[in-house]
């Protein structure tokens, strides 16, 4: 094995191990890691670690021992730090008493009922495992509630990996799975209008995140007035309102993004950032709709697991006793006024979009992106996990350390790529 | 449209601009043509059109009708023209009666070349000097079908409909070929050479690679992450073009 590079006295992480691992799974798992972990959107693929050994609080280490400050989160779970103690402690507890058994858990009753508290449109709460099963759970409760067809979706959104939700012509779905999927822009009011008016009295559901954060696109906050308009008009016409907030849920606002925004959905979607990292996902709604939830049969093997709802009840307590949202939005708000910064000074122009607690980055100096993947990679290569093709998430665990550890990185990942142009 | 109308339009679009290669990759048939000067002329009724332009020992191909050909070759149905690039059919000369003669035996001999090429028989694929024209040739073939799909078949539509604008490149690596897609407003143009500024650029190690994507044998994200392809720029360009590609063998198979 080579030693590692060293290049203005920073470390060029090497992946040997990695590597080595992924040509053992190549031979036992299809892709090798499927799903949102495959390596094919990190450019370059040899710019990045494949797996991971360990992790703690902002940090996770690969299995060649390099180490990362992680602006990932797992994807978003990760909010208050990888084995944070009070949410671990919690889980560990439940662990030792029952976890999944033949009745449900009392833990099941406290986590609702908090959830309740907490969050304003929610007068009940249903747990599953992952954010597809809300997502799905959602969109069945509309069609039950209203005996109607139709889910009208934003284009570019992604809501999970069920047909319906994916683009047509992706393998393993028929164009019957879209049949009763109408998809319109972002931010186009007059777009939902139009689909509505085409298809009367047959919308069941209108499913859109809190504000559009797309793959390989900048994030797209919504228009002034928009939320409030779509709110009235779904309500006028009788279609069931679902925010999917999988991903932003409980970063931006405890009480649901759309707090934040200022508009009173139907059915919120949570996951992600839940329970910091324990298998858990949720649907709260609306008295309105319960009865129609209750006649939904929708359940999974796992979806009583105690320990997963322990941790979730742990963590959300904790997130708002530290007020975690406000936490989290002010660390990346210093991070990305530092990162926009050292840009700058090298000559570059790093856009920021999206909510600042979960960021999407882009170089505009090159519309392709193959210069944006090139620093992404060159950082990630210097310990700043940083993909270049979705947002990134911080979480209260990111110290002034890590953050200041960044900001050394990117400096020195701009001169590399500089150096290269 | 129909599925036979569809494959006349990738045979004559897709499959028959291979011919333009083919005599640069294969010696003998660098031979055959070096001396022809004509234009062979293919259309069919309520479909699509097609020349084939021979020139100083060039050929050039064209997706539509030529102002003067020499021989002009008519189809009565997408079937008939099928049919005759299964080799089941004749087609009907409306002009160029004098050069009968020249298609049914030179002419025939380039087309079948053709098909030696991206029909391999048994055993063929072992031999890396018919490897590398097959796999360069196919790969041709199916890139230049996406363009047909991407254009008239439905699914293939509204994959492409969320393909951002821009130029894909595709290059076999270290010698080529490469190939450009333009994905506009306007439509979808694909053409042979590197592009100025690429929004996406996907690049094969080399042509034994592309060979086992084509025909199954390699799974495109284990290439990814195994260096085998290496993919740059707007990767959900290279996605959905990936989409289109997985639908061609409906159609070719």
């Amino acid at each position: 094995m080579e030693s590692p590079e060293v290049r203005n006295g920073m470390k060029i992480y090497r992946y040997d191990k990695s590597t080595a691992l992924f040509q053992r799974a190549a031979k036992v798992i299809p892709c090798g890691i499927y799903g949102h972990f495959s390596p094919t959107p990190c450019v370059p693929v040899s710019a990045y670690p494949f797996f991971s050994a360990r992790a703690e609080g902002a940090k996770f280490w690969d299995v060649d021992g390099n180490e990362f400050v992680d602006y990932m989160c797992a994807y978003g779970p990760m909010v208050l730090g990888y084995h944070h103690p009070v949410v671990d402690e919690a889980y560990q507890v439940q662990m030792r008493q029952a976890d999944a058994n033949s009745l449900a858990s009392p833990k099941m009753v406290e986590l609702a009922e908090f959830m309740v508290d907490m969050i304003p449109i929610a007068d009940w709460a249903f747990f599953a495992k992952n954010g597809a099963d809300v997502t799905n759970y959602a969109t069945m409760i509309a069609r039950a509630a209203t005996g109607r067809n139709k889910i009208i979706a934003i284009a570019g959104g992604y809501h999970g990996t069920t047909p319906w939700m994916q683009a047509p012509g992706h393998h393993g779905t028929i164009d019957d799975d879209h049949a009763h999927i109408r998809r319109i822009p972002w931010n186009d009011f007059a777009a939902l209008e139009r689909v509505v008016a085409e298809h009367p009295k047959d919308v069941a559901g209108f499913i859109a995140s809190p504000y559009h954060h797309p793959t390989f696109a900048d994030g797209e906050m919504p228009a002034e007035g928009y939320w409030p308009k779509v709110q009235q008009f779904l309500k006028r016409n009788g279609i069931v309102f679902i925010v999917d907030d999988v991903r932003c849920g409980f970063r931006l606002h405890l009480g649901g993004s759309n707090e934040l925004f200022g508009f009173k959905p139907d059915l919120i979607c949570f996951c992600k950032a839940i329970a910091n990292g324990y298998p858990i996902s949720a649907l709260v709604g609306t008295e309105s709709l319960k009865n129609a939830a209750a006649k939904v049969f929708h359940t999974g093997s796992f979806w009583f697991s105690a320990g997963p709802m322990a941790a979730a009840l742990a963590c959300l307590q904790e997130m708002k006793r530290i007020d975690a949202p406000k936490i989290i939005a002010d660390k990346g708000k210093k991070l990305l006024a530092g990162m926009v910064e050292i840009s700058k000074a090298h000559g570059f122009h790093l856009k920021v979009s999206g909510a600042p607690s979960m960021p999407y980055l882009r170089i505009t100096d090159d519309e392709s992106l193959m210069l944006h993947q090139q620093w992404c990679g060159e950082c990630t290569r210097r310990g700043a996990y940083f993909t270049s093709h979705h947002n990134w998430f911080v979480s209260t665990a990111h110290t002034d350390e890590d953050i200041q550890r960044t900001l050394e990185i990117v400096d020195d990942a701009f001169k590399a790529v500089k150096q290269k142009q | 449209m129909n599925e036979s109308m569809l494959k006349a339009y990738l045979n004559l679009h897709a499959v028959l601009q291979n011919l333009e290669d083919l005599v640069k990759l294969d010696e003998e048939m660098a031979q055959l043509i070096k001396d022809w000067e004509l234009t062979v002329e293919f259309s069919v009724r309520g479909g699509p059109e097609a020349f084939l332009e021979f020139k100083k020992g060039v050929c050039r191909h064209g997706p539509n009708a030529h102002e003067n050909p020499t021989v002009k070759l008519y189809f009565t149905s997408a079937g008939h023209l099928n049919r005759m690039f299964d080799g089941k059919a004749t087609p009907i000369p409306l002009k160029g009666f004098l050069r009968l003669g020249f298609l049914k035996r030179e002419f025939a001999q380039l087309t079948n070349r053709l098909t030696y090429y991206l029909r391999p028989e048994l055993g063929k694929l072992d031999d890396e000097s018919y490897l590398k024209p097959n796999t360069v040739l196919t790969l041709q073939t199916a890139l230049y079908a996406v363009k047909v799909l991407a254009m008239l078949e439905p699914t293939s539509k509204e994959i492409a409909a969320h393909i951002p604008a821009g130029v894909l490149e595709v290059e076999v690596l270290p010698a080529g070929p490469c190939l450009r897609l333009a994905f506009e407003r306007s439509g979808i143009s694909v053409a042979k050479g590197a592009a100025k500024c690429p929004m996406a650029k996907m690049a094969f190690k080399d042509y034994r690679v592309v060979h086992a994507l084509l025909t199954g044998k390699l799974d495109g994200f284990l290439a990814v992450a195994n260096g085998d392809v290496a993919l740059q720029g707007q990767l959900p360009m290279v996605d959905n073009l990936n989409l289109i590609l997985d639908r061609v063998p409906r159609y070719l198979a």
